[in-house]
């Protein structure tokens, strides 16, 4: 929309178009880039392409020549209010006003949160902002500000810049993010967690990737007691929960984040609760970086690490039983697939996973293990997490042909006019036996953490670990 | 005063939204012949391929520019194009 807004303010008219269901997407985004007129007509989902285009035609060269209305001829300045006090009032009067809610038509039809959730918030009093400021150093009117150089999925950032909150790129200070770590139900000794978390500018799901949640790394997580062990993406932590759920919280507050209006996961995902959890720093294997030290931290700052998932959670893949069979005898269904009958471990368990990462989609994948079984990998020969992430970049290789048979590669390829990165020839030199890694073009894309219980289990996630760029220091926050 | 009764000041959670100069729509054309007219194509190729064979043939006396690419970001004009571009239709994607 930037593009549109640039090329009607210098004089050349345009028409849009869109799937018919964004257009509310499309309005809002033409008013915040000072175009709210902007001209958009809907294409259809499932028409086929040639009956849709004779519906589309007339009505968008009418778009270009049709003279304006005396709406679209106007000028001004769109300011809405924006009172620091939003409510004055009893608690239970103030509940009320937090829970409001607003109806969202199709494709959602369904009341969503105003402010909220959809859950209650803890009501933020000016008292309890005031109490949750003393988590942190910083002046409850500083400007939530990037502390490190960043690069964007909308634009690199300099060290110093606003920091824009998806996806209206409203900005906050840190009595905005205190008021929402007050609704969010978090203790002040979280509150630099939270900020660090608002220095990603909580950037949201498109229209088809399912959710975001964050990991802590370092020595915070002990220090408010963060779940690194057991159920650890599950309930019951009151450090876990609230801290996802600010991320959320500030997402729909200050992002301007509205499911169904400019936030079109058509499934969406139990992530959009708020999901937050810590590493297990005490459980990785020696030589085994943190994701603090994976990003260049030191072992003792404290991290946030914010991953956007692409397809949701790949469940287990294995009985627990079956794995502790493989390692202990080399018994049972997984040692037969890794060929390793009766030979006691460590026996590398990825083999058994592998086969079907690729199998729906490209790219890489964030792998959660138990300690036990990172333990396994290490003695097994994987000395680093790295080695880990070579192991399984390489096992991502395929022929070009059945490269092509993926369905974002049209678009990753720029429709295969663009370069292949291991080769750097173009995608269409390329005959269709040569093996390209399905898993993008190096292997830092995978993330490993550790930690959960004791019974051997791992989860898969498919999603490009953002690397340094989605890494944010709480320690800059404390 | 009953605690219950007691008035709090709630604070605003909503983001700082920066005023926004708000613009006029470009004028439109009175005939669409002899024009430069730029269609540029982001994504949904079963409607784009189509559509640009569509405009090509119904309106000959148009002149048509292409601009395409496969991802969301639109392929901009040149500093040149923009000097003669007369109008511009994006599809699918905004």
């Amino acid at each position: 929309m930037p593009y549109i807004a640039e090329l009607e303010k210098a004089g050349i008219p345009t028409v849009v178009v869109d799937l018919e269901d964004q257009h509310n997407m499309v309005k809002q985004e033409a008013l915040a880039q000072g175009v709210p007129n902007v001209r958009f007509l809907p294409a259809s989902r499932t028409l086929p392409g040639p009956e849709d285009v004779d519906a589309l035609v007339a009505p968008m060269l009418e778009a270009l020549t049709k003279p304006l209305t005396k709406k679209e001829k106007e000028k001004g300045v769109y300011a809405p209010p924006q009172p620091r006090i939003l409510f004055e009032g009893t608690l239970n009067e103030a509940e009320t006003f937090y829970q409001q809610t607003d109806w969202v038509p199709h494709p959602l039809n369904a009341p969503i949160s105003r402010y909220a959730d959809g859950y209650p918030v803890v009501i933020p009093t000016e008292e309890r902002v005031r109490e949750m400021l003393t988590g942190t150093s910083h002046s409850p009117d500083e400007v939530i500000t990037c502390k490190a150089d960043r690069l964007g999925i909308r634009g690199n950032r300099k060290k110093g810049d606003a920091v824009p909150f998806q996806p209206m790129n409203w900005t906050a200070t840190v009595e905005k993010v205190a008021t929402i770590a007050v609704m969010s139900g978090c203790k002040p000794e979280y509150f630099p967690v939270v900020l660090a978390i608002a220095e990603s500018g909580c950037p949201i799901e498109s229209t088809h990737s399912l959710g975001q949640w964050v990991c802590v790394s370092g020595p915070i997580a002990k220090e408010i007691q963060m779940n690194s062990g057991l159920g650890l993406l599950g309930c019951g932590n009151p450090a876990n929960i609230t801290i996802g759920r600010s991320y959320q919280l500030m997402a729909r507050n200050l992002g301007g984040a509205i499911m169904g209006i400019n936030r079109m996961p058509s499934l969406s995902s139990p992530f959009t609760h708020g999901t937050a959890c810590a590493e297990n720093a005490d459980g990785l294997p020696p030589g085994w970086k943190g994701l603090n030290e994976e990003s260049g931290f030191k072992k003792d700052e404290s991290v946030v690490s914010v991953f956007n998932v692409a397809d949701g959670i790949r469940g287990v893949q294995h009985s627990p039983g079956g794995y502790r069979a493989l390692q202990k005898s080399g018994h049972g269904g997984m040692a037969r697939r890794l060929g390793v009958k009766g030979i006691p471990g460590p026996h590398n368990w990825l083999e058994h996973i592998v086969p079907d990462f690729w199998g729906g989609r490209e790219g890489p994948k964030t792998i959660i293990m138990v300690p036990e079984m990172a333990k396994h990998l290490y003695e097994y020969g994987f000395k680093t997490k790295e080695a880990v992430y070579e192991w399984l970049w390489k096992q991502s290789f395929m022929t070009v042909e059945q490269y092509k048979k993926f369905s974002w590669v049209d678009l990753t390829t720029n429709g295969w006019m663009g370069i292949e990165a291991t080769s750097g020839k173009h995608w269409k030199e390329l005959p269709d036996d040569y093996m390209v890694p399905a898993a993008g073009p190096n292997p830092s894309g995978f993330c490993i953490i550790v930690g959960g219980g004791d019974e051997e289990v791992s989860e898969q996630m498919s999603g490009r670990r953002g690397g340094e760029n989605a890494v944010y220091s709480v320690d800059a926050w404390r | 005063m009953a605690e219950k009764d007691k008035v709090y000041k709630c604070l605003n959670p909503v983001g700082i939204q920066a005023s926004v100069d708000t613009f006029p729509l470009a004028p439109r054309l009175d005939t669409l012949d002899g024009k430069n007219i730029y269609f540029s194509i982001t994504g949904e190729p079963d409607i784009t391929i189509a559509l640009e064979k569509k405009l090509k043939m119904d309106y000959p006396d148009v002149n048509w520019q292409t601009k395409k690419t496969y991802g969301i970001d639109p392929m901009r004009l040149s500093e040149e194009e923009m000097k003669t571009a007369d109008g511009l239709i994006q599809a699918v994607c905004w």
